[in-house]
Formats: structure tokens, sequence, C-alpha cells
């Protein structure tokens, strides 16, 4: 029997690989995305984790855009309004379309869309406001289509946008979170992840107290200092876990944030070479 | 010149956090701080002098304001070709496509045009003219052509285009010249006497000292590239202003600078380090501003310009001591 060479990598391992590297022959597996043939043997064109379905041998970039799939959740930018739709930066490889009919208008989820509704849709978003959506389809190009057919969904205020690799989101049951300092944290799986001022349990989507008119709304509420420094200080742990390739979860902010609270480090201070340095350790090791 | 779109709630976050009791900014620093600068001079080995410059790498989304600047000295005549006496500064600036991924190209000439024109105005003026910049006079004379590069734009990149222009100017080296006249041997013209003259000096018809009817020049060989540039303290430093109502900040990131309608650019020299001297200014930004706020504005940004120069001058000391002692001792140390 002869000696599968891919037979280190299990199932469970990762094995990194670099551009220029020879991973197999050719003439025993199918070159796939990151790969090319040179003299009948499979090499890397990209660096990052190989990856094979059977015969077929693909290596994921480390450093890309993002490769939506139906279902994830993803932060997007509006860059244009057209007729009927939205297009939407998603820091993917083309711009993300929102049709008017995938979005929830103001008074009630079953309302028609009329046509009066196409000619106010910068009344629901406008160039440069940002949103959460979800991947809903894909056109025929490989655009993605979004919709926010949610109360969970819609447009964002109350915070900032923090950008990071998009490879260092991981797919979890919920990209929304709250921290126990009061902020909200949406990690979009395209790396844009929105930190925002917590919205009280009460005025949750559902609930009594949830603004249905504030849905579309430029308005920010007051926000108090203590929370825009939270949402600072959250802001810059994440682009100090990103600055050094740490996979995002909940459980690593929350104890990157508790120990930035613990070390009473002011928050420009974290972004200092030696503080992040530690703060990285200090997560890795307990995780 | 805000490519990037922000939207009206996070305008809205970001000028409510500035002007809120407490100013905070949206990465934490105070009104009057700026990012880590990162500065390397001696990057392009071809040039006569260089320098790469990055603000905030790290902290922000994309790395950081990084911009490339290389010093080039090219010949020029003075009597038939574009040549200046006293030799000429000449600066052009080009955006990387990749710093502004969507602008369309002719936006980004625009910008170029833009960078190009304040960076040349304030560079080539004849007050900062360095004095070692002739060669031969009425015939010969030095073009230093400065051109920068703009790799990434994370907001300020006034203020990096000149640190990046005066890192580069410091590092440029102007190769040592020594001038050279034909003349004629004299002896030749009297006439034989019939005996050999064997012991006729041998002149050669190229003398090199310094005369006044010199034609031409030639570079003299030398261990070094030749002496700095002269007056390498003046080269001025860019403050930008980024203008709220009732409050101003340094060093804004390109989300900031998105959401403030003014910026002022003051570019001062510091010729004595007492008397610094406004060498540019402009104001960005539509509408306009009261003259009694912009004189204030010029006093503070003067209290900025001089802590820059300051810590600028001690980098860009400690760069030549990195690139001359220390890499003499690890040379040492090697062999």
């Amino acid at each position: 029997m002869d000696v599968d060479p891919f037979d280190d990598l299990g199932s469970e391992t990762f094995r990194l690989t670099c551009p220029g590297e020879t991973l197999t022959s050719s003439q025993a597996f199918m070159r796939g995305h990151g790969t090319y043939v040179d003299n009948e043997e499979v090499v890397a064109s990209v660096a990052g984790i190989i990856e094979r379905v059977n015969k077929l041998v693909t290596v994921r970039a480390l450093r890309t855009r993002y490769n939506p799939e139906v279902g994830d959740l993803v932060i997007g930018r509006i860059t244009e309004v057209q007729p009927r739709r939205w297009k939407v930066d998603a820091n993917s490889r083309q711009d993300a379309v929102l049709m008017l009919s995938s979005v929830n208008l103001p008074g009630g989820v079953q309302r028609r869309k009329l046509e009066s509704d196409e000619l106010q849709m910068r009344n629901f978003f406008e160039e440069g406001d940002l949103l959460v959506a979800e991947v809903q389809a894909f056109f025929s190009d490989g655009a993605m289509s979004l919709h926010t057919r949610s109360l969970k969904y819609g447009k964002l205020r109350n915070g900032q946008l923090v950008t990071v690799p998009p490879i260092l989101v991981r797919r979890l049951k919920s990209h929304f979170y709250s921290l126990p300092s009061g902020v909200d944290l949406i990690l979009g799986l395209n790396g844009y992840i929105w930190v925002s001022k917590h919205v009280k349990d009460s005025e949750q989507e559902g609930e009594e107290g949830f603004d249905a008119e504030a849905v579309y709304s430029n308005q920010n509420d007051d926000i108090d200092a203590a929370t825009r420094t939270a949402i600072s200080r959250v802001t810059n742990i994440i682009r100090i876990l990103a600055t050094h390739s740490v996979p995002l979860t909940d459980v690593v902010l929350l104890e990157a944030y508790e120990w930035a609270i613990e070390q009473e480090v002011d928050v420009k201070d974290l972004l200092q070479e030696d503080v992040s340095d530690a703060l990285v350790a200090a997560v890795t090791a307990r995780s | 010149m805000a490519f990037k779109t922000l939207s009206k709630s996070e305008k809205a976050y970001i000028q409510s956090s500035l002007q809120a009791s407490s100013s905070f900014r949206s990465d934490g620093r105070a009104l009057q701080d700026y990012r880590t600068v990162a500065l390397e001079t001696g990057v392009v080995p071809l040039a006569n002098g260089s320098a790469r410059i990055n603000i905030g790498k790290g902290s922000d989304e994309g790395g950081g304001t990084e911009i490339l600047a290389a010093a080039k000295l090219e010949v020029e005549d003075v009597e038939h070709g574009d040549g200046v006496e006293g030799g000429r500064v000449s600066c052009s600036v080009s955006c990387s496509p990749s710093a502004y991924p969507f602008a369309s190209s002719g936006t980004l000439d625009d910008l170029q045009h833009d960078y190009t024109s304040l960076v040349h105005s304030a560079l080539s003026h004849p007050s900062l003219r360095p004095a070692n910049l002739s060669i031969l006079r009425g015939k010969k004379s030095w073009l230093l052509s400065l051109d920068l590069v703009v790799l990434s734009d994370c907001g300020n990149v006034y203020d990096a285009l000149f640190m990046a222009a005066r890192a580069a100017m410091w590092d440029t080296k102007v190769p040592r010249t020594r001038s050279v006249e034909y003349r004629a041997s004299k002896n030749r013209t009297g006439g034989g006497t019939g005996d050999m003259e064997v012991d006729d000096e041998q002149q050669s018809g190229l003398d090199t000292r310094q005369v006044k009817a010199a034609t031409d020049f030639e570079l003299e060989d030398y261990w070094d590239e030749g002496e700095p540039l002269a007056g390498r303290e003046t080269w001025p430093v860019c403050i930008t202003l980024n203008l709220l109502p009732r409050l101003h900040f340094l060093d804004a990131t390109s989300s900031e600078e998105a959401a403030i309608p003014h910026r002022l650019l003051l570019a001062y020299s510091f010729a004595s380090r007492s008397t610094p001297t406004l060498q540019g200014m402009q104001l960005l930004g539509p509408g306009e501003v009261d003259l009694v706020h912009i004189k204030a504005l010029i006093q503070e940004g003067e209290k900025y310009a001089s802590d820059l120069y300051t810590s600028l001058n001690t980098k860009l000391k400690d760069e030549d001591i990195r690139r001359t002692d220390k890499a003499r001792l690890r040379f040492a140390a090697v062999r």
C-alpha cells in the first residue's frame, strides 16, 4: 500500500505553507484554489492553510478578502444607491447588493413596498451608512445578496467600526455580544466589527421598549464618558489582537478586557508595544 | 479630500466625543498626542538621500500612513539648459493606487497634484535653497529632485510628507567636485634649438586647481558620498491643526479627518532655534474661519511645530549615528 503524503495532515492538525512550496504530486491529487502545477507537482501559490477534500488540494490564504457563504453575518457600508437596490461594500471581492425588497421598512414587517418607497430610498440607507445584514444568496457573477429581514439587523449607530483581517473572525453561535462594561459587539464575518453602546434588555427588539421608528435613525443616543472609554478600550484591544493575529472570540475578548482593567492600563497606552505584547501573552496563555 | 465616507452617526459620534467636557478620541489619545512615528533614513541605495516614515503602524487598520522619500542630484547646465545659478530644488509627490483603493485615476491625479504643489511651493522657496548646490559659477549646478511616494494613507498625510521630505534632505550628501581647466602648454612654442630637451616637465594639459576660468568639473574620489546638504537644519516641518469649533487636535486618523470640517496646515522652518519662520500655510475645507481665531491657532501651531522639530532632530541624529558609528562597529565585529 502506498504512503499517503498527507498522512500527517489529519483532519485536526493544521499545516501552514508558503508560496513555492511543493505540496504533492499532481498525478495523485488535483490542484485547487491557491495552487498550481509545475513539473507534475502541486505547488502552493499563496501563504496559508492546506486543506484537502478527497483528492482535491487547496490552500486557504491567510491574507485574503472575505469569502462569503450563505447565512453569514456581515457588516457593510453603503457605497451607492441604485434603482430598487443598494450597493454595499462588505470587504469582499465585489460589492454586495441589498435589494429594497429584502429590507424591513418602518411600519411593520408585512408592509408592502410602494413606489413611494423607491423614491425615498435615501431615507432608509444613504451613502456611507453602516448596516448589519445576513448573506441571503449569490448572483450568477458571485456577488452576494444581503437581507436585513430581522429586527436584529439594520442600520448601526452609537459606536465605532474597527476592521480586522476576515480570517480572524470565526463562525460562532452568535455574533452579537455584550461585554459587562456596557459595550455591545457585532463581529461581522467579513472582518468588520462594530463596537457600540449597550442596548438595554427592555429596549431590545421584540420587547416593549423597542423603538421601531429608530431603526433608520441617524441620531446617536447620549453616551456618557465611561461608555466612550469602554468602547475605545475594546476597539484598541481588537486592534492589538488583530495585529498579533489572534483569532477573536467572545472568551478571548472578555479575558483581554479584564486583563486591561486589572492592570489598570490607560486606553492609549494599550497600543504601546510592550503593553500590547503583554496583553497578547496573557490572553494566549490563559486560553 | 476624505475618501473615507462615514455615516452620519459615525461622524456625530466622533465629533461629540471630541467636544465632550473631557475630550476623548477613538483610540484614547489626548487631543495633542501623536501616534507612534517610525522613521528610517538611507533606505534607497541609489538615491543621494532617502527616508521612509510610518505613522501609527499597527494601531490602525492598514498599518498606518506610510511615505517613502528619495532625493537625487542631477547636473544641470546653467548657460544652455534649465539650470539656475546656485542650483534648485524640485519636488513631486505620487500616490500609490493601493493607498486610495476607492479613488478613480482622475481623483488620484488631482490629489497628487495637490500634494505636489504644496510640498514643492514650501520646499523650493529661494529662502531655503542650500548653499552648496552650485558646481561652477555660471556654468553648472545641481538640481535636487525630491520624490515622495504615499504608500498608504491612514490620516495626517501632510505632516508625514514634510517629515519624510525633511529626513531625506537631512540624509542627502552632495558629491565633492573640483573645477577643471584646459591650459595649453607654453613651452612648446619656443622653437627647436637642436638639442634634445628631454627634461621638459611633463605637465598635464588639465589643471585641476580652483580656477576662475574653469570649464568643467570632476568628482573627487573620496570614501564617503560627499558633504551633507548645507543648511539641513532649516527644512520646514508641517503641523496640521484639525479644527472643530472651539477646539483643535493633531494627527487625525482618516476617520477623524472625514468627520471634521477644516484643517489648517502650518509649515515652520527653524533657521535659528528661537525664531521659527512660517514658510507655508493652507486652510483646507469648505467655508471660512475667523481671522482672530487663525491668529491664536498660529501661535499654538508654532509650539507644536517646535516640539515636533526637536523630536525629529533627535531621531535624525540617532539615525546618523546608527548608520555611521554603529555600522562601523558591526563591520569591525564581523571581521
